[in-house]
């Protein structure tokens, strides 16, 4: 094997994965061998082994050469760099807030702590979220890597490769538009509620004084607690909801998709609990038991307790039925005009 | 970065979109890379040959020119030739070259 042949094949080995490898080295070795022998005539002697050296050195390293021939030297290219950073921003938001947010139940449900533990708490969460967001970073990259190399450029077109209107400078906003303190509040409540739920249940309950001493009596029974989990997860998924709109500032296809799946999972509770068990301790024997109301008004006031907790659920229900109803009508709408 | 890197870069950048009209118009009739680059280089434009034959195999993909293996002096060649499509594209894109090098020679007049 001369140098030739072993240069060619050291180029094939650095070639991309692309058919036409083998004819990409056949080429070059015939480039060569002209070139060479050219040299040759030139200086008027045969070709030697010094004189292939010199030419090898002046065409450059294999990696070089077969670097020439990759036509795509990107990880992710300039047509996905953009909806890669925006998934990228999206992704690790998210990915912050939930940890976040499992961080401050671990805080809540460990208190009181030490300062040390406190810290320690503190630290583990941070480091958590750095390493998360680090391997999300990763799996993303891997992922639109792939997609850069398997999904046709024709199948892949931006938003702003679209044709753009300047008239849309001019349009009112949108109902679209999301005003910023909605998700805000609508944040800072879900979390409110997260926190009392699940870890100080036994505020929420009757208040009664005699003398120098409260006493309560639980509003929520076992069966509601049984079904606090699954409503914790619509929470966290609404939370999450809205950090994303925080950040995009208005409705968009994928949004509204993911708002009406939270709104029907609540739904499927909802039905569960207006036909399971009575989510309401308070019925005429607790408030027989209380000793505040006598007989007839603890019967009274339990049974309309009763029927009214569950009028209330079926209320909440049909609410949100007509919501997931306007969701889905935007939706299409949305994506038929989208189309025109 | 320098001057000279700059410099370097907008010749670079220059060159770039010139190369496939010149290559182009030198492949009416067929030739091999080797004979081409030396073609190219006797008319005084000098290209790179990492430059110039993955640009024959991307303009091959892109249907502007047609290839075929031909074996002369018990030594294997490729031969390049514009291909039909490609025939059909030369002179628009000479015109639009004219109308740039018009344009540039008035304005840098």
């Amino acid at each position: 094997m001369n140098l030739i042949d072993r240069y060619v094949s050291e180029v094939g080995k650095h070639l991309p994965l692309v058919k036409g490898r083998k004819d990409i080295e056949k080429e070059l070795r015939s480039t060569l061998e002209d070139m060479l022998e050219d040299r040759a005539q030139k200086s008027g002697r045969a070709a030697d082994e010094a004189m292939e050296i010199d030419l090898l050195k002046e065409y450059g390293s294999p990696q070089e050469v077969a670097a020439t021939y990759n036509p795509q030297p990107y990880l992710i290219g300039p047509r996905m760099f953009p909806f890669f950073l925006m998934v990228l921003k999206i992704v690790t938001l998210v990915v912050t807030i939930v940890l976040l947010v499992l961080t401050g139940v671990k805080i809540a449900t460990m208190s009181p702590m030490a300062g040390p533990e406190f810290a320690k708490v503190i630290w583990d969460g941070l480091t958590g979220i750095v390493s998360a967001v680090i391997a999300a970073f990763g799996n993303i990259v891997l992922v639109f890597a792939i997609l850069e190399r398997f999904v046709p450029a024709a199948e892949f077109k931006m938003d702003e490769e679209k044709e753009w209107d300047p008239a849309s400078l001019k349009k009112e906003p949108e109902p679209d538009e999301i005003k910023i303190w909605e998700p805000i509040l609508a944040i800072v409540f879900t979390f409110i509620a997260l926190s009392i739920f699940n870890y100080n249940p036994q505020l929420i309950g009757i208040y009664t004084v005699s003398g120098e001493k409260w006493s309560s009596i639980p509003v929520l029974t076992e069966a509601f607690f049984r079904w606090l989990p699954w409503i914790n997860i619509g929470w966290i998924a609404e939370i999450i909801l809205n950090g994303i709109l925080l950040r995009t500032g208005r409705w968009n296809m994928s949004t509204r998709i993911f708002s009406i799946g939270i709104k029907i999972f609540q739904i499927v509770i909802g039905y569960f609990l207006l036909t399971g068990p009575s989510i309401l301790a308070v019925t005429p024997a607790s408030l027989r038991a209380s000793g505040i109301f006598d007989t007839d008004a603890a019967q009274i006031l339990g049974t309309m307790a009763q029927n009214g907790v569950r009028v209330l659920i079926g209320f909440i229900i049909f609410m949100t039925v007509i919501d997931v109803v306007k969701a889905i009508y935007k939706l299409i709408t949305q994506s038929s005009s989208a189309k025109t | 970065m320098t001057n000279t890197e700059s410099l370097e870069n907008v010749v670079l950048e220059l060159r770039r979109g010139v190369i496939v009209l010149a290559a182009l118009s030198q492949l009416g009739t067929e030739q091999y890379g080797y004979s081409l680059l030396k073609q190219l280089a006797d008319q005084g434009l000098e290209v790179d040959q990492g430059t110039l034959y993955p640009l024959l195999r991307r303009l091959e993909a892109q249907g502007l020119l047609e290839s075929v293996w031909k074996l002369e002096e018990a030594r294997p060649r490729r031969y390049y030739v514009v291909s039909a499509e490609g025939k059909k594209l030369l002179p628009k894109l000479k015109k639009e070259w004219a109308g740039i090098v018009a344009v540039m020679n008035k304005m840098l007049a």
